[in-house]
């Protein structure tokens, strides 16, 4: 346990690391993001290398930032003007209310769709449903649905935070993609299974096919499943971006577009952080899962 | 000393931020004004901050003066009207403004608005670190403010600068609560502890989401219509257009070209346009290096490029072309200019030849002692608005085309932009300026040592002609001063390509009535004029 806290520790300074070094060398400095496309003098200059204590060596910037921030302070917003830990905190909730749903909604549909088309045309119909589902890109998804089941027929709200109504059909975007590719990933599991000797002793035990599925298939494929969570949850902070944008929804999505086109370093760093901590937290949770769903590796 | 009075007058505070005219749209459906009722409007851009002090983005206006108030406004005619102040007067030398303030008024916080509290803002913006461009530029001429009485403020100048009016008109000039200065928790972001005096008051903002203004109710004059406006964040034009279409909200701001046809076909929907001041938007040719420090290239470029053509392919007709540097709707705009040059490859041809860039390589393009007649052109993404990296891209096919130019656009983000006009690795640099005077963006494009001076002109002429035109009292001769400007950069010396004035665009329901464009700002106004019919 404490081998992985200190793992967990060294991802998170190596990504803090890794993201401070990427912005050092993007062209243009700290001054230039700050001023963008307003008046540039030498006074306005000076003014904002003063206010950020920009003329330090950036040896020492980094390390007073490192320094700042294992004391939990993550520094003011270049753009914002606010502090770097009242921007985020605002915003994750929205984001992770939005992410967990989707993957919940993800998941359960390729549960769903996985058992229930298993019949060859039910499975083609399915098959080319998820193809057009994963290549379609989600800004395009969102819009459709936008169109059809807010701008026509009124059922839902077309922006904020604002309830269960206004979460499903961003929810539905970002979770459509994510189920179009666990159902193949499962399908596939599930017809490998199938194959194995153990479902010729189910079947011999005089289970139905039904139950062969869901309580021994199943099991089996889920663990690629699995495997695919981190995937997972990289795809949604990243669809985040766009589902926020086109849904004009509050989040962590729009701060990390205006952070980053900006070069709002405190920000983008703070983000980073964040978007390593869920990793690690969330690729910990699923060693866990492996241990739950197979018995076999309980024992190493 | 002669002191020569502009404007005393006590003009009712309705006509000033009211219905001044012709920025006024169609809303004759909506019948006579009434009290009550909550309006929802879709807003393309989110604010990045809520401190009308550091206001830097035009398409935010429109939220500033729903809860504060400078101490001047501008009329419809380029002139300026009382608001928080009741009159001012300027001394005979320039150096000198007296603005009497209006008594009786409150923040919404409760403190009294006073002489104190003008020269309280004022210490604020000349504050280290807090708004260095406001400090460095609009402020440039400021040497101090007097606290004369609780109701008159003397502003001395170290030169005459009749931009200290606009100043004293712009959101940066707005007047906020001393107290909230003192207080609030992240003054630079703003928010709802900063208090003002407008007709309504912010009492929540969601970031990501939208802003909320109730009706301030101990406002001096007639009350807001409206009991509360809430503003959505919709980036997305297609969603903003859905969004009016199917009723979830009233009034949509930024319509393009694209979106247009789903407004104007819909009979319960109206359409309105107002177009912006400040500069035009336009290419700057740079002078500093080849080839564009030859004149004739300049010319030939403009010749080369057919603007009505491309502007009519890339929007469709919406467009409105611009003939000079300063937006068409200015009172310093040189109509004159109009029709005198562009769109004639055939001399554009024989400029060029004459220049010496007479032969061709095997793309088509001209060359000259081996080198490719190649200019640069890079745009910000963060700042690309209105489709003008399309528009750059139609640019480059006409004169290529036209003349054998080899235009090279890169769309960059920020950092790689601002290092490639630094290190002067451009030839092409394109602006547009929201300035409410025109004159406040010449000097900041044109001036040998302005902040945006990317032509890289350095010319005792035009320094000259600035400032001659920034110490004009009288409008007649300032815009005489700006005519001769404007002959200098455009017909003269070629230094610019205006390309089309920027504009904003209104979509409403016919249900709301009042909405207007903010006079010579262009922008849409405030929700202090706006009712929803019953």
């Amino acid at each position: 346990m404490l081998r992985r806290l200190a793992t967990g520790l060294v991802v998170l300074w190596a990504a803090a690391t890794a993201a401070y070094l990427a912005l050092l060398a993007a062209p243009g400095d700290t001054v230039d993001s700050i001023i963008g496309d307003g008046a540039d003098t030498p006074l306005i200059r000076a003014q904002i290398v003063r206010e950020w204590n920009l003329d330090r060596p950036a040896v020492i910037q980094y390390v007073d930032y490192l320094w700042r921030a294992a004391q939990g302070d993550l520094g003011r917003s270049y753009l914002l003007q606010r502090p770097v830990r009242d921007v985020i905190a605002d915003q994750i909730g929205p984001t992770l209310t939005l992410a967990v749903t989707a993957a919940v909604l993800g998941i359960l549909l390729a549960l769903v769709l996985a058992v229930t088309t298993r019949r060859p045309w039910a499975r083609r119909v399915s098959s080319t449903a998820e193809l057009v589902l994963v290549s379609t890109p989600s800004f395009l998804i969102g819009i459709v649905l936008l169109s059809v089941f807010s701008f026509r027929l009124g059922w839902f709200p077309v922006s904020g935070d604002q309830g269960v109504a206004a979460l499903v059909l961003p929810a539905l975007t970002l979770a459509l993609p994510v189920a179009g590719v666990l159902t193949q990933v499962l399908r596939d599991g599930i017809d490998r299974a199938l194959d194995e000797p153990f479902v010729v002793t189910a079947r011999a035990r005089g289970l139905g096919e039904r139950a062969v599925l869901v309580r021994h298939a199943l099991r089996h494929a889920l663990l690629p499943v699995i495997t695919l969570i981190g995937w997972l949850f990289g795809i949604l902070l990243g669809g985040a971006v766009i589902i926020e944008t086109v849904f004009g929804r509050p989040g962590l999505g729009q701060v990390t577009l205006q952070a980053v086109t900006s070069e709002d370093l405190p920000v983008v760093l703070a983000v980073v952080v964040f978007s390593a901590f869920v990793y690690v937290v969330i690729n910990t949770a699923a060693d866990l899962a492996y241990l739950v769903i197979d018995p076999r590796l309980r024992r190493s | 000393m002669r002191r020569r009075s502009l404007l005393i007058a006590a003009v009712a505070t309705a006509l000033v931020a009211g219905c001044s005219g012709s920025g006024g749209t169609d809303s004759a459906a909506a019948g006579e004004p009434v009290s009550g009722g909550a309006l929802t409007w879709g807003i393309e851009t989110e604010p990045i901050t809520l401190n009308p002090h550091q206001y830097a983005q035009a398409k935010a206006r429109l939220l500033v003066w729903n809860n504060f108030e400078s101490l001047l406004t501008h009329d419809d005619k380029g002139g300026y009207v009382p608001w928080l102040a009741s009159g001012y007067e300027a001394s005979a030398d320039g150096l000198t403004y007296t603005v009497k303030l209006r008594t009786g008024v409150t923040f919404s916080d409760g403190t009294t608005f006073d002489a104190a509290a003008v020269k309280a803002n004022i210490d604020q913006l000349l504050a280290d670190g807090y708004a260095p461009a406001v400090a460095a530029v609009q402020l440039k001429n400021l040497k101090s403010v007097d606290v004369v009485d609780a109701s008159t403020v003397k502003y001395n100048l170290t030169r005459p600068d009749v931009l200290i009016l606009d100043f004293l008109s712009s959101p940066q000039g707005a007047i906020v609560s001393p107290k909230s200065l003192k207080e609030a928790k992240n003054l630079k972001a703003g928010g709802t502890d900063l208090a003002g005096t407008g007709p309504f008051v912010l009492d929540r903002y969601t970031p990501g989401q939208e802003i909320h203004y109730k009706k301030n109710p101990g406002y001096r004059d007639r009350p807001a219509y409206l009991d509360e406006v809430t503003y959505r964040f919709l980036k997305e034009s297609s969603v903003r257009v859905g969004a009016l279409t199917s009723g979830q909200v009233q009034v949509i701001e930024g319509v393009p070209a694209t979106d247009q046809a789903q407004i104007t076909g819909n009979p319960s929907l109206t359409l309105s346009k107002g177009l912006n001041s400040g500069s035009a938007y336009s290419y700057y040719f740079n002078v500093t290096h080849a080839p564009f420090d030859d004149i004739k290239v300049r010319q030939a470029f403009r010749d080369a490029l057919d603007v009505d053509t491309v502007l009519k392919g890339v929007y469709r007709g919406t467009a409105t072309r611009a003939w000079s540097v300063i937006g068409p709707t200015s009172p310093l705009y040189d109509k004159s200019l109009e029709g005198t040059y562009g769109g004639n490859a055939e001399r554009a041809n024989a400029t060029l030849d004459a220049a010496g860039w007479n032969t061709r390589d095997a793309d088509g393009y001209r060359v000259k002692d081996g080198k490719r007649l190649t200019v640069r052109l890079v745009q910000s993404a963060p700042f690309v608005r209105d489709r003008r990296e399309i528009l750059a891209q139609a640019v480059q096919a006409a004169v290529k085309q036209s003349a054998g130019i080899d235009l090279q656009v890169s769309v960059v983000d920020q950092g790689t932009a601002t290092a490639a006009l630094e290190k002067g690795e451009y030839e092409v640099f394109d602006n547009s300026r929201a300035d409410t005077d025109a004159g406040a963006a010449l000097n900041l494009l044109l001036a040998s040592n302005g902040a945006i001076n990317r032509l890289g002109v350095q010319d005792k002429g035009i320094d000259g002609l600035l400032d001659k035109g920034q110490a004009a009292q009288d409008a007649t001769s300032r815009a005489a001063v700006y005519r001769d400007l404007q002959q200098k950069v455009i017909a003269d010396d070629s230094l610019i390509l205006p390309l089309y004035a920027p504009a904003d665009q209104i979509a409403a329901s016919k249900k709301v009535g009042g909405l207007q464009f903010e006079p010579t700002a262009g922008v849409p106004g405030s929700a202090y004029t706006v009712w929803l019919s019953k």
